[in-house]
């Protein structure tokens, strides 16, 4: 959470004895994250400025001339739409030439007279968010009247701020205090409190608390304050929380804010008029109860949710946003004034279900939802009644404090040794005892046992470890020593399912396949688009239930999409595109985790010449065809040593139903290859040959076997050749097939060296001409042997299915 | 003819062949010395079946010797006409090289899996062994055993996108796209027994708009060893030789106090700047502080040790983490995360 810490402010507390710079980076290294320096950057062109006289602008009703006198002897005329002007008011003005925030961009500009309206603007009076003071926007930033004409702004306002990113284990820090704290350990100067009121300890006879849920609300608070004047209040408070990045209100809320600020502790103010009965009650939200909130929406609270009520009706949500019913008005005099400790995680949870969580939610719940000290209760509500009698007339008729079940001090038992134990770095006693000290721990010795009691903000500090930590950050990190791990390694695993799974991206990158790495969210409606009749190929995904975008928001049960896509966008400037992922897709399983089945994808479209764009010179003009993917499929299961087996199957869901082939094994489908289904080509922008495999990582590893290696072989081959017609529906892999039954060990191999369709076939028919390679282990093969083989292949493919051979 | 004249024969052939300039005209040479028919040592061949059997020897000798030194001069002359044609031909055999060659397709592995490689087997030498795991994971192993229960303000850090299953959700078991690859340290403990050292890159997804440094769908690598003495300075020397590694030698590294719900204590890494070492306050690498973040660790969270069923007392180790794009960005110069997950071609054609 980010919180600004003007440096003025933080003085109040602490001694600084540094500069800014070394600060900031002393409070970043030991936890407090600087998220930046922001120091006054105004111009000598800004200035505080009277407004001398207000009239209407003649063309517009909107707009008003304001006569301003800067101190330069001569009043200038600004053209404003800014509706909280009056006369005498004092104002920040930027002279032609000056460098302001653009109101609506938000950047740094120089500022130009303009006509608005066919007046000329000599120069601006400035909003807030126009000085880079917050997101004010709405009107002019209205200064301390006491302020002279014509000062530098830079100097009479001008801040040097500390922008803070606090992790949520500090929550001490959400106050100017803590952080003063911080710096005193940092720099082991003075520190002081904020003063506070002397409050008597007596309840007020008109207001009484009760907590009904001790769990949700430890610790309730409240104080009765009347004779409140409610209006402005003064203006170096509402300097320091427009410094702070808070919008000024009126007395009561800006004094609430104020502490706020100052301790981490939100308070909450109501206008005692509008309780019915005598008692604020803390308790369970009823079911069914609503309630219209200081936004002005009315909200039906969630079961679970914490409110603040009165004897009829919720009042607040606890921690979280106030009631509108209740609020603080101009006509306020008694106030009843809430300082309260509630569990942190119900309060996250209830703002989470509100919607209220987070930077854009609920400044209280985002302090609340951290761990706040109870102790914080008191001293806010004594620092805040001593404000509202200074600055707002009140009066402190009496407090109520309900704390049933204190928290128990922590004591942490250590021994010293366990500091270098887990840091690594030798401190000693003295050294620790220090640093413990000056964060305020209280800390007793005994030998090698440490017993340290933390300050009660401290809600973070719970064990040992946590005592490390103060103590290393104090020490700094910058001591820790550099070592390399010695001691016992662990015995590594093999990842055999991995190590195939890198093989195969070397290998098609090697096939000379770019990789591509695609969102594994991806759009629902890219599911429907992947067969001609918008059927799914693969199981309904999982959902993202918040997505970001509709594009990411769903699990994809398949790479198709994204391969598909990717090839569209990149043939948008490109004739070629050879391309894989591999990745697991997600396959919903009852009551489970999903699958995340990890899968190869390809994708070959357009010119299959490995040419740079336009480079003819050397070879022809050729298209990818369905024999390229072909060769990088059969090719990568030859480099992974796969053994191709299952069940072939001829129709592939999305694929060209005449040019696609896939493979099963008890009816999971682990291999489809193929033309894209030109109708789902179409629907995607891509050519009609778009060829497109997908293989399933697992399935291959499983049939994939260690190679058996010989030695080559060292007696001559006999080559026969033979031409096998057949009918036009034979395919080429049943006569390999039937070869290679018939063939034996002493059959190498069988190559095709050519199909042949025409007058010699006949018509129906067929010719392959196919080479075998035959080759005896044990000796030179001599020619009856040659024949025998031949013989017999050539009598099998005529039996098995009714070839003609023709030699 | 006598053996004088033989002589001389051969002296003559010698002499013509040695001039002959071209093939052919050693070829004629051939044919009037040695042809079959008209030759001139043929005829005298021929004529040695004639002469009175006391002649017959020396002047075979003779013949024999002759036929043998113009055999020989042919050969060589012949060898010697070959070698200067081809050389002739050679000279005129020309090829262009710097025409452009028949292409062979060159794929590249995407920066993400080079990046990934380069972290497990760097982390691989220091004796981390590379797992992985799910990327839909149970809001247990993401956020409950990390110390940071429902409602936990730290949840903050950690956008979640929530995932429903269409078979069926378990309200009490909510299933996320893991937010971090940080679940794995619970699951590799729960499976193994110290020592431990691993390394786990992975995909991640967290509920955020996406600009030039932060996606949605990213990838983290982790890291998590366990033993009985492991501390502070072992986590800083193991990030100090990855980033040497990484980056180049002699980086420096710095510390930060950081805060993990699941580490304690914990850090956030950074290198000293590899662009501008530190001297640019301009630099777009390192934005100009002269520090690139680039993980953040940690001792392992003694309730984490426990959980998981180890004792406390008696483990204890550390754990990092850091982005894998912002790695590959770092080292390649990539201007902006979202071009990883494009895909154009164009683009990671450069890795």
């Amino acid at each position: 959470m980010l919180i600004k810490v003007p440096l003025s402010w933080l003085r109040e507390y602490v001694e600084i004895n540094v500069g800014v710079d070394e600060l900031a980076l002393k409070l970043h290294m030991s936890s407090t994250e600087v998220k930046g320096v922001e120091r006054p950057w105004w111009d000598d062109r800004i200035r505080t400025a009277r407004v001398e006289k207000l009239a209407k602008h003649p063309n517009a009703d909107k707009l008003l001339l304001a006569t301003v006198d800067f101190g330069a002897g001569n009043p200038k005329t600004v053209v404003t739409g800014a509706t909280n002007l009056h006369e005498g008011a004092i104002v920040p003005y930027a002279d032609e030439g000056a460098t302001i925030i653009d109101g609506h961009t938000g950047e740094r500009a120089t500022l130009r007279g303009k006509p608005m309206r066919g007046i000329k603007s000599e120069g601006m009076v400035l909003s807030q968010k126009e000085l880079g003071l917050g997101e004010d926007h709405e009107g002019i930033y209205i200064l301390d009247p006491k302020l002279p004409v014509g000062a530098l702004l830079r100097e009479v306002l001008g801040e040097t701020v500390l922008a803070l990113e606090l992790q949520p284990n500090r929550p001490d820090c959400l106050g100017i205090v803590g952080v003063a704290r911080e710096v005193a350990a940092l720099l082991g100067t003075s520190l002081w409190e904020p003063p506070v009121e002397r409050l008597d300890p007596s309840a007020p006879k008109d207001l009484d608390v009760r907590i009904e849920d001790q769990r949700a609300c430890p610790r309730f608070a409240a104080a009765l304050l009347t004779g409140v004047r409610i209006g402005p209040s003064p203006a170096w408070m509402q300097t320091r929380l427009v410094a702070a990045g808070m919008r000024p209100i009126d007395n009561v809320v800006d004094i609430t804010n104020y502490v706020m600020l100052e301790l981490g502790q939100p308070l909450h103010a109501y206008d005692r008029r509008r309780l019915r009965g005598g008692a604020l009650v803390a308790r369970q939200a009823r079911r069914g109860e609503s309630l219209r909130t200081l936004d002005s929406m009315d909200r039906v609270l969630p079961e679970g949710t914490l409110v603040i009520a009165d004897a009829e009706r919720a009042l607040g949500i606890a921690g979280i946003l106030g009631g509108e019913d209740s609020e603080i008005r101009e006509d306020t005099t008694t106030v009843a004034l809430e300082c309260a400790s509630f569990e942190p995680r119900g309060i996250g949870r209830t703002a989470t279900k509100l919607g209220l969580q987070g930077s854009s939610g609920s400044a209280a719940a985002r302090r609340f939802s951290w761990e706040l000290s109870p102790e914080l209760v008191p001293i806010a509500l004594a620092r805040a009644c001593r404000l509202l009698r200074e600055h707002a007339g009140a009066k402190v008729e009496g407090v109520v404090d309900r704390y049933p079940n204190p928290r128990p001090r922590v004591n942490v038992r250590m021994r010293f040794s366990d500091v270098p134990r887990v840091m690594g770095i030798d401190i000693d006693h003295g050294e620790t005892l220090d640093i413990l000290r000056r964060l305020q721990f209280t800390a007793a010795a005994d030998g090698d046992t440490l017993v340290a009691t933390p300050p009660v903000v401290r809600t973070d500090i719970a064990i040992a470890e946590d005592i490390v930590e103060e103590v290393g950050r104090i020490a700094g990190y910058d001591r820790l020593p550099t070592r390399i791990p010695d001691g016992p390694l662990p015995l590594a695993e093999r990842h055999r399912l991995e190590e195939f799974r890198e093989r195969a991206r070397d290998g098609l990158a090697g096939f000379g396949l770019q990789e591509i790495v695609s969102y594994s969210l991806v759009d629902p409606a890219w599911l429907v688009r992947l067969t001609a009749d918008g059927s799914c190929i693969a199981p309904e995904p999982l959902r993202v239930v918040n997505p970001t975008t509709v594009s990411q928001s769903v699990a994809r049960p398949t790479l198709r999409p994204s391969l598909l896509d990717t090839a569209r966008r990149n043939l948008r400037n490109r004739s070629s595109v050879a391309i894989f992922e591999i990745a697991p897709i997600y396959l919903p399983r009852r009551a489970d985790l999903p699958e995340e089945r990890w899968t190869i994808g390809i994708v070959l479209a357009g010119n299959a010449q490995p040419v740079k764009e336009g480079e003819t010179w050397l070879v022809g003009e050729r298209r990818f065809d369905v024999r390229d993917l072909q060769g990088i499929v059969l090719g990568l299961a030859e480099l992974l040593d796969v053994e191709s087996s299952g069940d072939r199957s001829a129709n592939v869901p999305g694929l060209h139903p005449g040019r696609s082939i896939g493979f099963g094994h008890g009816g999971r489908t682990y291999l489809v290859a193929g033309q894209l289904d030109p109708r789902v080509a179409e629907m995607w922008e891509l050519p009609a040959e778009t060829f497109i495999a997908e293989i399933d990582l697992a399935v291959w590893h499983e049939s994939s076997r260690p190679p058996r290696v010989t030695a080559p072989p060292r007696f001559p081959a006999a080559l026969r050749d033979l031409a096998v017609v057949v009918d036009e529906a034979t395919p080429y892999g049943d006569i390999e097939r039937e070869i290679q039954a018939a063939g034996g060990k002493d059959l190498e191999s069988v190559s095709l060296l050519d199909l042949y369709r025409g007058q010699q076939t006949g018509a129906g028919k067929k010719s392959f001409a196919v080479r075998l390679v035959l080759r005896s282990a044990t000796g030179t093969l001599g020619e009856p042997d040659v024949e025998r083989l031949v013989k017999r292949v050539t009598g099998r493919l005529q039996h098995a299915v009714g070839a003609t051979i023709r030699a | 003819m006598v053996g004088e004249d033989l002589k001389e024969l051969a002296d003559r052939a010698l002499a013509e062949i040695g001039a002959a300039a071209d093939e052919a005209t050693l070829e004629a040479a051939r044919v009037k010395y040695l042809g079959r028919k008209e030759g001139a040592l043929t005829e005298a061949t021929k004529r040695i079946a004639k002469l009175p059997p006391a002649e017959k020897p020396a002047y075979g000798a003779a013949v024999n010797a002759a036929k043998s030194r113009i055999e020989q001069a042919l050969d060589q002359r012949a060898r010697a006409l070959r070698a200067k044609s081809l050389e002739l031909d050679l000279g005129a055999e020309r090829e262009d090289l710097t025409l452009p060659p028949r292409r062979v397709r060159v794929g590249r592995l995407h920066p993400i899996t080079q990046t990934i490689r380069e972290v497990s087997r760097i982390f691989g030498t220091l004796g981390f062994e590379t797992v992985e795991g799910p990327e839909i994971e149970w809001d247990y192993y993401a956020f409950e055993a990390l110390n940071i229960p429902a409602g936990h303000p730290a949840r903050e850090k950690w956008q979640t996108l929530w995932i429903s299953n269409p078979l069926g959700d378990d309200p009490s078991r909510p299933i996320l796209g893991r937010p971090h690859t940080s679940p794995m340290q619970v699951r590799v403990m729960e499976k193994r027994k110290p020592p431990i050292r691993v390394v786990i890159p992975g995909r991640c997804y967290r509920y955020e708009a996406t600009d030039a440094i932060r996606e949605s769908i990213f990838f983290q690598y982790e890291g998590l060893a366990i033993d009985e003495k492991l501390n502070m300075a072992d986590l800083k020397g193991t990030l100090y030789a990855f980033a040497r590694q990484v980056f180049g030698s002699d980086r420096k590294i710095r510390f930060r106090v950081d805060y993990f719900p699941f580490t304690e204590p914990s850090a956030e890494i950074a290198f000293d700047c590899f662009a501008c070492q530190g001297r640019d306050p301009e630099c777009r690498v390192c934005g100009g502080d002269g520090w690139i973040e680039a993980a953040g660790c940690g001792m392992v969270h003694p309730d984490v040790l426990r959980r998981v069923g180890y004792d406390p007392a008696r483990y204890q180790g550390f754990a990092f983490g850091g982005g894998i794009e912002r790695l590959a960005m770092l080292r390649t110069g990539a201007p902006d995360i979202r071009l990883f997950y494009q895909n154009d071609l164009r683009y990671l054609e450069q890795f």
